[in-house]
């Protein structure tokens, strides 16, 4: 099944808030790395995924630091308590220098954009994403991740170790691709934290979440 | 109603830069509402054509016919023999919504509505917006406005507005398309004022047929132009003005913005951060910048921001020489400069030198230049020193400060020394209107004059950002 036809298919069962887990099912599928998953060993991250429960935390419905025995027993407390869920066991990330954010979503303005900027916690701190039209070509992409507050982030502050800027844009450019080609599809894609390693080792995106448009005929009837 | 004349229907709608293209330079423009009632929007109308000049021919359209304003009226549209390039709608909505449905019996190709009673009415005008709309589906015309204050060309002597704020406006390179006719108004007296020429003015109202973008796109590729200034609230086709504004800015052109309207709260339940994170206001900010629109945060910045650019001059760094005729006004301009990523440099020696000659002991020859109240005593003195900064190689943009002039000789010789560069000057005045000299020579040339550092500043950041904010 293409990329296209899974969210048909979504918004056909009626979907608004598709789940990190098969969110993230599709971003690998256009070249959007993912943590391992299921890992034999290893420190492992526990999470019940649900549409009707995007912000996990705020229902306990993320553990953190488990090992692979202990994360299938959590994913099967959790499942229990949200019936419909589904269980999604990570191998954690570790070795990232730097979590950003990027979104994409429909201005009603100018259509499909693109956003990027420190993520994580640091969202709810700072205000220092930039924002381009969607598609973001290679060269815009690159402009992102060099402008603002978080250029000095990914370069390294204080002697920490630069990002890999390179990976970094690479996704900005191909997720924002993807969207403006399915924004008939998708309101909003969102990454947030994508775990940025050290340059040359690229990243994983450790959350994600699509919000499917509104079927056509339901468009007709909210204007 | 006369029967539908197929012979004289045009075959086709125009194009919009064919509907422009008659719009900008009409040899018959029809006035519906035209009347001799001093007060009505078609009186007025009529009038400004009249008394501005416009060369072509003018139709007044009134039902009981016979002469108005000297011009022989017609009964009706059809009425009238041959093509009209421009018909004015200057009536009540009713019998302006009539008048276009006659048009789309005729061979018509631009009608500027300046009636009101749309969709800006709310519920009022909901009946008029939706017949406006059933006959603009395939009308073989091109519409302006309607609820638009209409459309000046100052090269073609046109003038089809009802409001005198676009009186008396020179030919030149900045072209101005506003959503609000008030703003358009007080943005082009500015303008006027300062001597900056005017290519065309659109206030484009509610734009039903014909946008901000295809205006933008159209008066931006008209060799003409070197600036446009826009005042939007709400861009209907915003995907493609970006595309048009960017075309324009890789070319060399500038755009300057104002987007009047204060964000609205998302309407829906914020699922994502991107939602929160990616506000209306925020958006525009970063398309503006990434397409290279200078935004300005109201119309009079905009308009300081359009004064600088006209000139034509673009500097070649960021290195600011400033001469005044008091301390603090330079002080106040170096602090602006340096706050909005300027360099204030000390001067070449050699420019040192030679403003030594007019500057006593305890003035200064540094940057920003002190050279006291003595440099009044002699009008040529300011034009002189002014020169010797501009010529500094260390200098990219040269700013003069002024406060009362004495005579007419001292703007004389600012205008000389503006003459003798290429490089872009800007002139603070504070005291223009408790001068005994007047600017003529300054707006004669489209000297960047400003009436504070701080609006000066506007424009300084407009020349050198060319992209970015101005406040």
């Amino acid at each position: 099944m293409t990329p296209r036809e899974t969210l048909e298919n979504w918004q056909r069962a009626g979907r608004k808030v598709v789940h990190e887990a098969d969110s993230k099912d599709l971003l690998q599928q256009i070249g959007i790395p993912v943590p391992k998953r299921d890992p034999a060993e290893g420190r492992c991250v526990a999470k019940l995924c649900h549409d009707d429960y995007p912000h996990k935390s705020d229902h306990g419905l993320v553990r953190l630091g488990l090992s692979p025995q202990e994360a299938k027993q959590a994913a099967a407390e959790m499942a229990e308590r949200f019936v419909g869920g589904t269980a999604l066991i990570e191998e954690m990330e570790e070795g990232s220098v730097a979590e950003w954010i990027i979104g994409c979503k429909r201005d009603e303005t100018f259509g499909p954009i693109v956003l990027a900027g420190p993520g994580g916690i640091l969202v709810e701190l700072i205000d220092a994403a930039e924002i381009r039209l969607a598609p973001a070509g290679p060269q815009t992409a690159e402009a992102m991740v060099d402008s603002g507050p978080g250029a000095r982030l990914l370069a390294g502050l204080r002697g920490a170790e630069p990002a890999d800027k390179g990976a970094l844009a690479d996704l900005i450019s191909r997720i924002s691709v993807f969207f403006a080609e399915n924004a008939d599809l998708i309101s909003e894609i969102e990454i947030n934290p994508v775990m940025v390693r050290a340059d040359g080792k690229g990243l994983a995106a450790a959350d994600a979440l699509i919000v499917l448009a509104p079927k056509a005929n339901e468009q007709e009837n909210l204007t | 109603m006369a029967e539908p004349n197929t012979n004289r229907m045009a075959v086709r709608r125009p194009s919009v830069a064919e509907a422009l293209d008659a719009l900008f330079d009409p040899s018959t423009i029809a006035v519906v509402g035209a009347s001799r009632t001093k007060g009505k929007l078609g009186q007025a109308v009529l009038a400004l054509l009249k008394s501005n000049g416009y060369r072509g021919k003018i139709i007044p359209v009134n039902p009981s016919g016979g002469e108005i304003e000297g011009l022989a009226a017609a009964r009706s549209l059809e009425e009238i023999d041959g093509p009209i390039d421009v018909v004015v709608l200057a009536t009540p909505v009713g019998v302006a919504l009539d008048a276009l449905e006659t048009c789309t019996r005729l061979d018509v190709k631009v009608v500027v509505g300046v009636t009101s009673g749309f969709s800006e009415a709310g519920e009022d005008g909901h009946n008029n917006e939706m017949r406006l709309r059933r006959i603009m589906q395939d009308a073989p015309f091109r519409l302006v406005g309607p609820n638009c204050e209409g459309v000046v060309r100052p090269a073609s002597d046109l003038q089809l507005t009802f409001s005198p704020m676009f009186n008396g406006l020179r030919p030149g390179p900045v072209a101005m398309i506003s959503q609000s006719g008030a703003l358009g108004g007080l943005m082009a007296l500015r303008l006027g004022e300062r001597g900056v020429g005017i290519n065309a003015i659109v206030s484009s109202g509610n734009e039903t047929d014909l946008t901000a973008a295809d205006l933008l796109e159209y008066l931006g590729n008209d060799q003409q132009t070197r600036v446009v200034l826009c005042y939007v609230e709400e861009l209907r086709d915003g995907r493609r003005f970006a595309e048009a504004a960017q075309r324009l800015t890789r070319a060399g052109k500038h755009v300057v913005a104002v987007k009047g309207g204060r964000s609205r709260a998302g309407s829906r339940a914020v699922q994502s951060h991107t939602g929160a994170m990616a506000g209306d206001d925020r958006v525009i900010s970063a398309v503006f910048r990434e397409t290279g629109v200078i935004r300005a945060r109201e119309s009079v910045a905009a308009v300081d921001a359009v004064t600088a650019l006209a000139a034509g001059r673009r500097p070649a760094g960021n290195r600011v020489g400033i001469i005044s005729v008091t301390g603090g006004l330079g002080v106040e301009m170096t602090d602006l400069a340096e706050s909005a990523g300027f360099e204030v440099p000390v001067l070449a020696e050699a420019t040192q030198t030679a403003l030594s000659r007019y500057v006593p002991f305890y003035g200064s020859v540094s940057n920003p230049v002190d050279l006291t109240g003595v440099v009044l005593a002699n009008p040529t003195y300011v034009g002189r020193c002014l020169e010797a900064v501009a010529a500094d190689p260390g200098v990219d943009i040269a700013i003069a400060i002024i406060t009362f002039v004495p005579d007419q000789q001292f703007i004389e010789a600012l205008a000389e020394a503006f003459d003798s560069t290429g490089k872009p000057i800007l002139i603070v005045w504070t005291g223009s209107a408790r001068s005994n000299a007047s600017g003529e020579a300054l707006r004669e040339r489209a000297v960047p004059v400003y009436d504070s550092p701080a609006r000066a500043a506007s424009g300084l950041s407009a020349l050198a950002a060319t992209t970015g904010e101005v406040a």
